[in-house]
């Protein structure tokens, strides 16, 4: 799953810090990664499309807590394959379907950027 | 579409789901037994019939003695092997309701060091460990359709993620989804091997591809095989491996774009060639499509497209057989030759249950086939060529000797076969209970060589008549009276019980053509309407002339009690 060519102007305008873009752009590309990777598993109907808006977990997300678990231990893994550092995408109250990090694919970028920047 | 139970004491819904997609075939409806209730559900599953079973559980949870082993407590060996033995006994009991049961084998996380350097030790942790797998294996060896499938590799090719504690916390599922992705193609090779559908043939580039270089431009001499070179060697290893593949009983042909003369003498005098042109069954080496060339090779050697495997290093000459023989197998292939050996050895579509004393002389029989063919050229009719084989036929009961090939030629037949039942060997087992129903098999040789086991036929009795219910005869044998022999057989044997009739039923298919054929010449009515072919036991139904004949008795009859559980190899 590659980066869309607009992304980048979509990532600020979801308030995403514009200083980190290019680290932004890089959590987003491994996270579509890591999408690509669980859509392996999913049917067809169930498969998550590359995009900020995609909603993976909560009111409108089509993950259930197996698939979300496996998406938990995909991103870890290829987060720190990419940046060197462990993140626990466990912390936070994740599963909050108002405040959660796993609402969106946006949610999560902005999340584990914020981690990395700690 | 196909039924598989997923039995497990942990979460495997990851596999479940892996199981259920189309990326790997062949597409299954998965059950998943309850979660906690493990092999126990297997119970629960009596009345329901299904195709696969896959067992998968921890080993503390079967066996109390490793639970306390993993603690450190006073535990007896003793005890924890013959918890193993009634694990292997319980899936022995219930295996019955499966074509096939697929059983994993048990691993453990890298994490655990147990005693460390003592692990390999009498009562390390390890040291049980393999000796749990072992005394599994050894249970479950000759058990019909129960497989050992080996968990160890997925673990070992997914490396140290292999285990998840994050995942084992949060859901139950001790292992990473990678490793269930493993499992899943493991498991289908396996159905599909059980199936009958595991490759027979493997179609070789040349240039690039068994040696490196381009012979025509550099010469045999020049072309990179073993030696000093490391691109030599792996190109050397790759043969070997190819060589080791056939002695399983894999063909092997080329299909390369070069001057024939040149590429054979390369195959011919090249001092470090572990591949000479005996190893191969076929080639087409010329500058034409390399896909009609294969279209041309399978018709030749009889073979069916969805039983070859295409081998090129050119990724353009793989999309284009990709593109116009959709039922060849590409492979993705790597473009560094030093992984050309282990790519191959990882190539799971070769998966067979078995291995029969057919399968180790396929390449022979291809050749003895060749030189039949030479000889018949020599030969003014098709019947004196026929006389000079002297064709021997030596009918057989169904025993434990031959019961895995005479499932193997009932489940990979498709030509010269009446009715195209496929039955794993217990189901063929189970149905020979019957005192009303028999089976023959016969063994075909000749002054050429040896066919091995090649035909079978099964009838069933009633009141009045008898049904052929299988007729199979592979293709090496087509044409030489066998067809007749069998027949004679089963006639024979039904008119001794003063029955009327026999009768057998052509169930048409894609590839069965040559069967009705048969039966249309075969001298039975044929009635085309319900297309069936009768014969009244008035008459005797004559022995061909052509053919010797042997292992003919009235104590044929009763083949049920010499059933038992065939050995594999």
């Amino acid at each position: 799953m590659e980066l869309k060519e607009n992304e980048s102007s979509v990532l600020s305008e979801n308030n995403l810090p514009t200083e980190n873009h290019s680290v932004n752009n890089e959590v987003l590309t491994v996270i579509y990664r890591a999408m690509a990777e669980l859509n392996v598993q999913l049917s067809k109907n169930q498969r998550l499309e590359p995009s900020l808006d995609t909603a993976l977990f909560g009111e409108s997300g089509t993950l259930d807590s197996m698939t979300l678990a496996n998406f938990i231990v995909i991103t870890e893994q290829m987060l720190e394959e990419r940046f060197g550092s462990k993140i626990d995408l466990t912390q936070d109250d994740p599963f909050s379907s108002t405040t959660g990090h796993f609402r969106t694919v946006g949610s999560l970028v902005v999340y584990v950027s914020d981690q990395l920047q700690r | 579409m196909l039924n598989l139970l997923l039995s497990s004491d942990f979460n495997c819904e990851t596999l479940a789901q892996l199981l259920r997609s189309n990326a790997y075939e062949p597409v299954c409806a998965v059950a998943v037994t309850p979660y906690g209730q493990g092999v126990g559900a297997l119970l629960q599953t009596a009345d329901e019939v299904k195709d696969f079973a896959v067992i998968w559980t921890m080993p503390e949870n079967v066996s109390p003695s490793f639970a306390r082993a993993l603690r450190f407590e006073i535990f007896s060996e003793e005890n924890l092997l013959s918890e193993v033995s009634d694990f292997a006994e319980y899936i022995k009991t219930y295996a019955g309701k499966f074509r096939a049961v697929f059983v994993i084998s048990w691993t453990s996380p890298c994490y655990r060091r147990g005693y460390g350097m003592a692990d390999l030790g009498s009562r390390g942790l390890r040291t049980l460990m393999l000796k749990m797998n072992l005394n599994l294996a050894e249970k479950l060896q000759g058990a019909a359709g129960v497989f050992l499938l080996d968990a160890q590799r997925w673990i070992e090719t997914v490396g140290g993620t292999a285990y998840s504690p994050k995942l084992w916390y949060l859901a139950k599922a001790p292992f990473h989804p990678a490793v269930f992705k493993e499992a899943a193609r493991d498991i289908k090779a396996a159905m599909n091997g059980v199936m009958g559908n595991s490759k027979k043939l493997i179609i070789l580039d040349l240039d690039n591809t068994l040696w490196g270089g381009t012979v025509g431009d550099v010469g045999w001499q020049n072309v990179r095989l073993g030696g000093h070179d490391y691109i030599g060697e792996a190109f050397l290893d790759f043969q070997k491996n190819l060589k080791a593949l056939s002695r399983r009983g894999i063909l092997l042909a080329i299909v390369s774009k070069n001057e024939e003369e040149v590429a054979i003498e390369a195959l011919t005098k090249h001092p470090e060639m572990i591949l000479r042109p005996n190893d191969f069954v076929g080639w087409k080496i010329n500058w034409r499509d390399k896909a009609a060339n294969i279209v041309e090779l399978a018709a030749e050697l009889n073979l069916g497209l969805q039983s070859m495997v295409f081998i090129d290093d050119n990724p353009v000459e793989r999309a284009r057989v990709h593109e116009a023989l959709p039922e060849v197998y590409v492979p993705s292939w790597p473009s560094d030759a030093t992984l050309f050996p282990s790519s191959l050895l990882q190539l799971d579509c070769f998966d067979a249950p078995y291995v029969t004393r057919e399968d180790l002389s396929r390449t022979e029989s291809y050749h003895d086939e060749k030189h039949r063919e030479q000889i018949r050229k020599t030969f003014a009719s098709h019947e004196e060529w026929l006389q000079s084989l002297g064709t021997e036929v030596t009918v057989e009961a169904v025993s434990e000797a031959n019961l895995v090939r005479i499932t193997q030629l009932l489940n990979k037949t498709n030509q010269m076969n009446l009715s195209t039942r496929r039955m794993t060997q217990r189901e063929l087992s189970d149905w020979l209970q019957s005192d009303n129903r028999k089976l023959w098999a016969f063994r075909v040789k000749d002054r050429i060589g040896d066919l091995g086991l090649t035909g079978l036929i099964t009838v069933e009795t009633s009141k009045d008549d008898a049904k052929v219910c299988d007729f199979v005869l592979s293709c090496r044998a087509f044409g030489r009276y066998v067809e007749q022999v069998m027949v004679a057989v089963a006639a024979e044997y039904c008119s001794s019980l003063g029955l009327e009739r026999l009768i057998a039923t052509y169930i048409p298919t894609a590839k069965n053509k040559p069967c009705l054929e048969f039966w249309k010449s075969s001298g039975f009515q044929w009635n085309q309407g319900d297309s069936t072919f009768s014969w009244t036991l008035d008459k005797d139904y004559p022995y061909p002339q052509a053919v010797h004949v042997t292992g003919l008795s009235k104590d044929l009859a009763d083949s049920v009690g010499a059933l038992a559980s065939a050995r594999e190899i």
